[in-house]
């Protein structure tokens, strides 16, 4: 049975996690969620009466997953019957591939295509429609249980574009391909078609626990719903997450109510909250509290509550200013403040505006260094076979990495025994002495990667050309990573083709972190610095729910912070003939007494 | 949960086979090399996990020889399972593999191992041009065992033995037609070798002749500590702890002995003496090292069986054979009642050939009362008298025909009471009817005697070199029998023989009759009578079934013999039957009289003086090769024998030649280049046509001419 140090976790996480049934947990940002969720399943785990019964917990990125997964085997708990990974792992896993052949799209033989394999897709098709001007990003969609939903809000483009959607599925359907949106319309399909389904899952599972519910969508749901209910009581369920955190509303992500997933279900839900904050001061906590959707009651805990923080909010600087500006506030957090450079984050809305900003930044502070989900060199499709590889070979063989190169070696292990590869002796160990002994003198990071490949594959005689679908993922793997590393040179990163950028990666945060306001979901630094925060970026202007939806980004982007926290809508940002972009209104009509960053 | 069907495509001496297994204990019957082995082997395969390896291995030798080439073919093991519930969340996990959600709730589930080349070449072989059998050839030419890939599938769809689906899922090779898709969805979905299945159920193999005096002395395998590691884990601490109080004590008390105290100070002092103070171990002690733990002492356990009316009990190695074959049996159900608490919801008991464990008393009791649910057991056997043990239902039949065995399921398609006559005619009489070749049925002791007799001495070869089981099925009716041969039950061929009782004497009344010849009409019509309902019946009974016939003799057994030209043997054995004179004379005359009415009835009436079997017996001891058998006997041999080998016809000639040398009227001369010609016909330098005129034209008196020429 597994136990916990009685200073591990606080009374309302203990009652979370004890309490025998269902439960809806809101959680708070800063509030644990995550250490929860991982006590949680480390004790369901434990507590498994039958090697038939399968923990489930869906995640909304694989790095969470991982994280989850590391963590609880740190706690020295077997991992064996937990399935761990994002609702799309889990269509596939669970649903795709075992019940496949009971969908006419599917039964052939399936492969998953990425995000940048859609766009490409896109833009070719947009490129032959005459009438309308499309392009890749007006293609966007998503299903509801009901049908398919468009998310460009200009209804004069939509029979254009759905006229290119339908050219696309006709495209998937003939080369036996599935998106990401594919994989969970299909899955719903198997799912309602075939009620069997979800009797059988429903009696695996142990318990179906989900994180951040709140960017979770209807159609997600309706899958979860659908295995809940037909366990008939036997599996439990544990949803977490904020409703206030909600970002992903344009992509049809909400965040459901209890009493509604629950009727959905079958399940009464125990209904809880975490409301300690270990993250922030006192002063973030109140500041962002202003920008709640749905009232929360929330208390500074942690260490850094009493800090003296400091939040700023800048509506006076030019863009042109812009840089410098950024430059004082490093400064001023790291050599003033004394906070370390990696607890530093900078955020702004659109990838766009950080891509040009990143490489001036860079060049305006030669002593420090930048990185974060945009700085990637490579196609970061946690699917790829090589990219699976790529992740042992970027990184050095160490004590603190050896359980995480175990797991990855084992996925490289894995993946070839999928596509029928079967290497007598070939287990984790072996795979990763042999990448520990494999040396490439090559500076370029594709090129280095390249060789390291062919040198492996050699060394075990994998012919991975005689293989369709390892040739598959080498070609992709190589021509995304290309484009990508193309994009990023002509943005300004030229260093970026090298290896040791590509190293970088997987060598966890040592500079600043440079990010979208989506992509630091989950994370958590001492300064936040946020700019474009502008009405029409902050929220996006396609989104339905302006005053809901810039409140939410705001307080994410807030809630990140544990000492300071940097607001700019800076002026000057010209948005065509309707003259310049202005503040985030929800912003600029807060009252706060914000503080003066020194000089 | 059990099995319901095997199916077998091209693996090793199975080309298709289908066996059909039912809830409880099954029988598959076989003769040495008929596939029994391998039958098994394929079972295991896909469910004994110490064999999961060699799924994965398989090779050219796996392949059906029948093949020739097996470049390109695919080797198939298909298993359905019946009686399933989504239900039970116990079968959930293996369902959502194997279950069958096709139908709404589950009904059945399927669970395939396939060997097949890799998507590469199925692609080549794909991409070949229609009729391209050059190309074909080239491409198979490059395949190697190394190109494949052993799959296991669930919730498949089809009917892997069809030969279409085959040709569908594989490809016609023939036609060079492959199909363009590569996955296609009848084989059902892979599973993943994560969902392990054979970890889902519990299998036991028990091995012919499996040394089960050196299994319980191996502590791997030995059964009584599986079931006591298996309850040792779940000892209350609280009842043991006075047991590990004594080891301890008992440890104490052994080290405490003044002799052991004695040894270690005598180690100790000659260690010193003669390694000297520096580099003598510091310090020594003995102690006693008996577990106080449960699982360790627990293996101290161990059976003692009291076997006779003795009141000693011993140890397994010293019980007979038998017995220990018995207790092992034993232990291993209880292993899976135990299994059963466990949450296993399955338990496959597999084991070749009972009867050399246990004997056949003993099986049958043990497997009438094993009736634990879930449990279903699967035995081999080579033993006719199994037959008498087991459920006709339940009995599958291993037959091989050339180099391929086929399966045959001896009640598929019969009704209740069909199935209740023929369980009642095993069961009395312990036929060897299921283990033959092909079967003639007769329903006299006549013919039971005298047709062996009969072939022995005309072909020199007897019905068993034949491969023919003559069976006297008696006054039981040949239709609750040769309804067994059938092409849904056991393809094999039989024959019947009978009588259609034609009467020979003449049957109009006449005014003249006396009160006999009244009665003897009167009989003789009626047999008459019978006879047509009967034959009538019997065609209908073979109608549309190519593997039943039916050979009448006209008129009796007895009558038909004589009119074949054998009177001679008759009047041979005149005087085993008659005393008197005067009546060997009278019957002399009647039997060559060359009329049926009089030898017909005089043949009858020596029969029923001397009774139908000690006439045939008296008759056989006078056949020769110069008898002459009734022609619907012949066509019924050869019409179960076929085709008849060149080996058989040319030892039949060698035998015929041998008798003619033997009556030394013959030159040696001739006899020498007729077994010459015979040489020529063995090694096919000469066709059938071609012996038979160089019989014919060297011995044109011989019998056997008459019998070739109809060939």
């Amino acid at each position: 049975m597994f136990v916990w140090d009685r200073k591990d976790l606080n009374d309302a996480q203990v009652a979370a996690i004890e309490h025998p049934g269902s439960v809806f947990l809101v959680a708070c940002p800063g509030s644990g969620k995550t250490r929860t969720l991982t006590y949680k399943i480390a004790r369901l785990l434990s507590q498994l009466k039958s090697d038939k019964k399968r923990v489930v917990a869906i995640t909304y990125t694989h790095r969470a997953a991982d994280e989850i997964h590391e963590r609880i085997e740190q706690l020295g708990v077997d991992t064996s019957q937990l399935w761990i990974g994002t609702i799309h792992s889990f269509c596939i896993e669970w649903i795709l591939k075992p019940y496949g052949v009971y969908h006419p799209a599917l039964k052939h033989g399936f492969r998953v295509i990425n995000a940048h394999d859609t766009e490409c897709m896109h833009e070719e098709l947009c490129s032959a429609v005459r009438d309308t001007k499309l392009t890749s990003f007006d293609c966007a969609y998503y299903f509801k249980p009901s049908g398919f939903v468009l998310t460009c809000n200009k209804t004069a483009k939509h029979e254009a574009i759905k006229g290119v959607l339908r050219a696309y599925w006709r495209k998937l359907r003939a080369e036996r391909q599935v998106d990401f949106e594919l994989i969970l319309f299909y899955a719903y399909q198997l799912i309602e078609k075939h009620p069997s389904i979800s009797v059988l899952l429903g009696s695996i599972f142990e318990c179906v626990l989900v994180d951040e519910f709140q960017d979770t969508r209807e159609i997600q749901y309706a899958i979860l719903a659908s295995i809940l209910k037909g366990s008939k009581g036997q599996a439990s369920a544990f949803v977490v997450g904020d409703p206030n955190q909600a970002i992903y509303g344009s992509l049809g992500g909400y965040a459901i109510t209890a009493a509604d997933f629950g009727t959905r279900c079958g399940i009464a839900f125990k209904e809880m909250d975490l409301s300690d904050n270990y993250r922030s001061s006192a002063r973030i906590v109140s500041y962002f509290g202003l920008y709640n959707v749905f009232p929360a009651k929330i208390e500074p805990v942690g260490t850094d509550r009493k800090y003296a923080s400091v939040v700023s909010f800048d509506q006076e600087t030019h863009r042109d200013g812009l840089e410098d500006e950024l430059v004082r506030l490093i400064k001023y957090n790291v050599e003033t403040l004394g906070i370390a450079p990696q607890e530093v984050c900078i955020v702004a809305p659109w990838w766009v505006h950080l891509a040009s900003m990143t490489r001036r930044l860079v060049a305006a502070l030669p002593g420090y260094s930048f990185d974060g989900p945009g700085m990637v060199p490579f196609a970061r499709d946690v699917d790829n076979f090589w990219y699976k590889l790529a992740r042992i070979i970027l990184t050095e063989a160490s004590p603190q990495l050896y359980v995480r190169r175990m797991r990855w070696a084992g996925e490289v292990i894995s993946g070839l025994s999928d596509v029928g590869i079967d290497i007598p002796g070939l287990d984790r160990k072996a795979l990763l002495r042999a990448c520990n002994a494999i040396t490439i003198a090559e500076t370029d990071g594709l090129v280095f990667l390249r060789a390291f490949f062919d040198e492996l594959c050699a060394a075990f005689g994998i012919d991975y050309h005689a293989c369709a679908s390892l040739q598959e993922h080498h070609d992709a793997f190589f021509e995304c990573s290309q484009k990508r590393i193309d994009r990023l040179v002509k943005e300004g990163s030229a260093a970026i083709a090298e290896l040791a950028m590509f190293r970088k990666v997987f060598a966890g945060r040592t500079g600043i972190t440079v990010s979208t306001i989506h992509g630091v979901k989950g994370a958590e630094y001492d300064a936040v610095i946020a700019y474009g925060l502008l009405e029409g970026m902050v929220p996006h202007f396609s989104d339905p729910d302006q005053v809901e939806t810039a409140k939410k980004l705001v307080y994410v982007v807030s809630s990140r912070a544990r000492k300071n926290l940097h607001l700019i809508s800076e002026r000057g940002r010209s948005r065509g003939w309707s003259g310049d972009y202005q503040p985030t209104d929800v912003l600029a009509g807060c009252a706060f007494q914000y503080d003066h960053v020194p000089t | 949960m059990h099995i319901s069907r095997l199916q077998l495509v091209n693996y090793r001496n199975f080309e298709r086979a289908n066996v059909i297994f039912n809830k409880g204990v099954n029988t598959i019957i076989g003769e040495n090399g008929s596939g029994k082995t391998n039958l098994f082997r394929a079972l295991r395969l896909l469910l004994d996990d110490t064999l999961l390896r060699s799924a994965y291995r398989l090779d050219e030798k796996d392949f059906h020889r029948g093949l020739g080439d097996w470049r390109g073919h695919w080797v198939v093991i298909s298993l359905e399972f019946d009686d399933v519930s989504q239900d039970e969340a116990i079968q959930s996990l293996f369902l959502h593999g194997t279950g069958n959600v096709a139908d709404g709730a589950i009904g059945k589930a399927t669970y395939n191992l396939i060997f097949r080349p890799k998507a590469a070449v199925r692609r080549v072989l794909a991409d070949l041009a229609v009729g391209d059998t050059a190309g074909l050839a080239e491409a198979r030419s490059k395949i190697t065992i190394a190109d494949y890939e052993t799959i296991f599938t669930g919730k498949s769809a089809a009917d892997f033995i069809e030969p279409d689906t085959y040709r569908q899922l594989v490809g016609d090779f023939d036609a060079v037609i492959f199909p363009q898709e590569l996955t296609n969805p009848a084989i059902g979905g892979v599973i993943p070798g994560m969902l392990s299945i054979s970890r889902e159920v519990c299998f036991t193999f028990v091995q012919a002749l499996r040394d089960v005096v050196a299994d319980f002395q191996n502590n791997r395998t030995n059964p009584l500590l599986t079931l006591l590691k298996g309850r040792s884990g779940e000892i209350d601490p609280q009842s043991f702890e006075p047991i590990s109080a004594l080891v301890k004590g008992l440890n104490g008390a052994i080290e405490g002995l003044p002799d052991v105290g004695t040894i270690r100070t005598d180690i100790r002092d000659t260690i010193t003496d003669a390694a000297g103070g520096t580099y003598s171990p510091r310090s020594i002690s003995i102690r006693s090292d008996l577990s106080d733990e449960a699982d360790r002492l627990f293996q101290s356990l161990k059976l003692f069986v009291g076997e006779s009316e003795e009141l000693y009990e011993g140890a397994i190695h010293e019980l007979s054979l038998g017995g220990a074959n018995l207790i092992y049996l034993t232990l291993k159900l209880l292993e899976f009642k135990y299994q059963k608490q466990k949450q296993s919801f399955a338990n496959f008991l597999v084991i070749e050939e009972p009867e050399a464990h246990i004997h056949t008393h003993i099986q049958k009791t043990l497997f009438d009362r094993l009736n634990y649910d879930d449990t279903q057991v699967i035995y081999s056997t080579h033993s006719t008298h199994i037959s008498e043990v087991s459920n006709v239902e339940n009995i599958s039949i291993l037959g091989r025909q050339g180099g391929r065995c086929e399966v045959f399921q001896p009640s598929a398609g019969l009704d209740v009471g069909q199935i209740g006559n023929i369980q009642r005619y095993l069961d009395a009489v312990r036929s060897n009817l299921l283990f033959a070749k092909s079967v003639v049925l007769v329903e006299g002791d006549a013919e039971e005697i005298l047709i062996p007799i009969l072939v022995k001495k005309v072909f020199g070869v007897s019905l068993d070199e034949l491969g023919i089981s003559l069976i006297n099925i008696r006054s039981t009716g040949f239709e609750n029998v040769a309804i067994l041969f059938h092409d849904d039950r056991i393809r094999k061929r039989c024959a019947i023989i009978t009588d259609l009782d034609r009467a020979f004497i003449e049957t109009v009344e006449d005014m003249l009759d006396d009160d006999d010849e009244i009665a003897a009409k009167k009989k003789a019509l009626a047999s008459q009578v019978a006879g047509f309902r009967r034959e009538a019946a019997l065609k209908q009974l073979c109608d549309g079934n190519r593997w039943l016939t039916t050979h009448f003799a006209d008129h009796t057994f007895e009558v038909d013999f004589v009119s074949s030209g054998n009177a001679g043997t008759v009047v041979s054995v005149l005087g085993d039957v008659y005393k008197d004179a005067a009546t060997i004379a009278t019957s002399k005359s009647e039997l060559e009289s060359g009329d049926i009415a009089r030898f017909g009835t005089r043949v009858l009436t020596m029969a029923r003086n001397a009774g139908k079997g000690w006439f045939a017996i008296i008759l056989g001891r006078m056949i020769t090769p110069e008898t002459v058998i009734p022609d619907y006997i012949l066509d019924a041999i050869f019409e179960v024998h076929i085709p008849v080998s060149i080996g058989t016809w040319a030892s039949v000639l060698d035998y015929r030649l041998s008798v003619l040398a033997a009556s030394q009227l013959h030159a040696p001369a001739d006899i020498a280049a007729m077994r010459a010609q015979i040489g020529r016909y063995r090694r096919s330098e000469i066709d059938f046509a071609g012996i038979r005129a160089e019989m014919l034209q060297a011995f044109p008196a011989d019998g056997i001419n008459a019998i070739l020429a109809s060939f």
